[in-house]
């Protein structure tokens, strides 16, 4: 704040100065729009200069720079689509979905919900030949999901691993090669063949990290540091670890099984309701390898 | 050419044919089978048990981040703000406390600087309230609070670096010379506005 003295010197500076108009202040002063050159000063040639290919409306191509590489050219291409008919999918699976097949009794809890499980409630179809190698588990329904099961799919989240254990039960991550899967879709179909059940194979390169990790809970991961990684996702995610006791929740394949009870190199035939071992020491060595 | 080879070996010797129904849920989790590639054979030292219980890291020689929760005080309540039907019906906030000078689990240290440093978020009884209304689930934003109780606790307890003499006196000689030039310019200023006030 001025001093009195202060502003009657101001006001009395005031008296002797111009009016302020828009003429003695600094603005923004935008230019006028650009107007045909018509009349007796914009005829001739009209603003469109002499001869060449402006003047006669014979322009050039566009993105066309007198010669030079245009940058349609010189900009390298990215094909967007490039190799999406050999990338995998894994269709999902909500929580919410699977507690409300546990809740209808369209899956059993009691057993290892897997891959046929899931397809077998007729809720869901895998299609192997369509690159789909498995299932993956959503996180909707996180929040709501209460039912303790032994779950095994090819995909979770951080997120479902957690809600899924702090319901008490558990999941494990396990890969399934093409022919393991078109077995595991129909087994009934599968059995019809009378093929012998195949030996499944080890993840490829690219998804051995995935699977060999127990923060991911990986089928081919170390059992104790899997123990670990649950004590720290509970302590991640707020809530007392729920005790699990061995049975029906903590069973899990070989990881060179496809069905429960059933060994790789066995034939079942389902006309006589008979299993067919292997006996021949090379094909069993072949098999248990 | 694996099925041609296969069914050689069943016509050549003997197979046993075994009458048994198929995959039934009593026997499941009893299958023996174990191949090149088990995991006892992966993992020799291992005790196997992926849901084995493992004990609880201590905080004696300081925080290791864990939180007994069964210590914690968790209370739920519906979310402020727009969503709904989702964010009038579910109770997605979330309210965390527990009481600081009774806490088993913090170290002494711990304690005497979230009463000081963070007495703002201390109620009167001597609770730390963290509250989380962050996301759309309750489970993530219990996690958001545990998330932010522990960066507190590594708040209060991280000591502050001590600065090199070096350092010091670098910045003491940089402090001069800044308080030097504000001074000149400001001299500089008051000389202008003295020049160029009109005399009337």
């Amino acid at each position: 704040m001025a001093s009195r003295a202060g502003q009657e010197k101001a006001l009395r500076l005031l008296r002797h100065l111009p009016r302020v108009a828009l003429n003695n202040i600094d603005h923004p002063n935008p230019k006028p729009a650009s107007r045909r050159k018509r009349g007796a000063h914009g005829g001739d040639t009209h603003g469109a200069g002499d001869k060449g290919s402006k003047a006669r409306q014979h322009f050039a191509r566009a993105g066309f720079e007198g010669g030079q590489t245009p940058f349609y050219i010189r900009i390298p291409r990215e094909d967007p689509y490039k190799g999406h008919h050999l990338r995998w999918e894994y269709p999902p699976v909500s929580l919410h979905q699977l507690q409300l097949m546990v809740d209808t009794d369209r899956v059993d809890a009691g057993r290892q919900i897997d891959l046929t499980q899931i397809c077998n409630s007729g809720l869901f179809r895998l299609e192997p030949l369509r690159r789909q190698f498995g299932f993956q588990i959503t996180d909707e329904g996180m929040d709501e999901f209460v039912t303790p099961v032994n779950l095994e799919v090819q995909w979770a989240s951080e997120r479902v691993i957690a809600a899924v254990e702090r319901a008490g039960g558990t999941i494990t991550t396990a890969f399934y090669d093409m022919a393991s899967l078109q077995a595991m879709v129909d087994p009934e179909r599968f059995f019809k063949r009378g093929v012998p059940i195949p030996r499944r194979a080890l993840p490829p390169q690219d998804a051995v990290g995935y699977y060999t990790d127990p923060s991911t809970r990986g089928y081919l991961a170390d059992p104790e540091q899997v123990a670990r990684h649950r004590l720290t996702l509970a302590q991640k995610y707020g809530y007392e670890l729920p005790e699990v006791k061995e049975g029906p929740l903590t069973e899990r394949k070989d990881p060179r099984q496809i069905f429960f009870g059933l060994e790789p190199g066995w034939l079942v035939n389902l006309t006589d309701k008979q299993v067919w071992r292997v006996k021949d020491p090379v094909m069993s060595e072949y098999f248990r390898s | 050419m694996a099925a041609t080879m296969y069914a050689g070996c069943v016509r050549r010797l003997l197979f046993s044919c075994n009458s048994q129904c198929l995959n039934t849920g009593a026997s499941a989790h009893l299958s023996g089978f174990k191949s090149a590639y088990s995991l006892d054979k992966l993992y020799p030292g291992s005790n196997l048990s992926f849901t084995a219980s493992v004990p609880a890291p201590s905080n004696d020689k300081g925080f290791s981040g864990y939180i007994p929760i069964k210590e914690l005080e968790i209370s739920y309540s519906r979310s402020g703000g727009p969503g709904g039907q989702n964010v009038n019906k579910l109770n997605t906030k979330v309210d965390v406390r527990f009481h600081v000078a009774t806490a088993s689990w913090l170290p002494q240290e711990a304690k005497d600087g979230l009463l000081q440093k963070y007495r703002s978020r201390i109620s009167r009884d001597g609770y730390l309230l963290v509250r989380s209304e962050r996301t759309r689930s309750q489970h993530l934003n219990i996690a958001d609070a545990l998330d932010r109780i522990r960066y507190l606790v590594t708040d209060v307890l991280q000591k502050p670096k001590e600065a090199s003499p070096e350092s010091i006196e670098k910045h003491r000689r940089l402090h001069e010379r800044a308080t030097r030039e504000r001074l000149r310019e400001k001299r500089h200023r008051s000389a202008m506005k003295r020049q160029n006030t009109v005399d009337l």
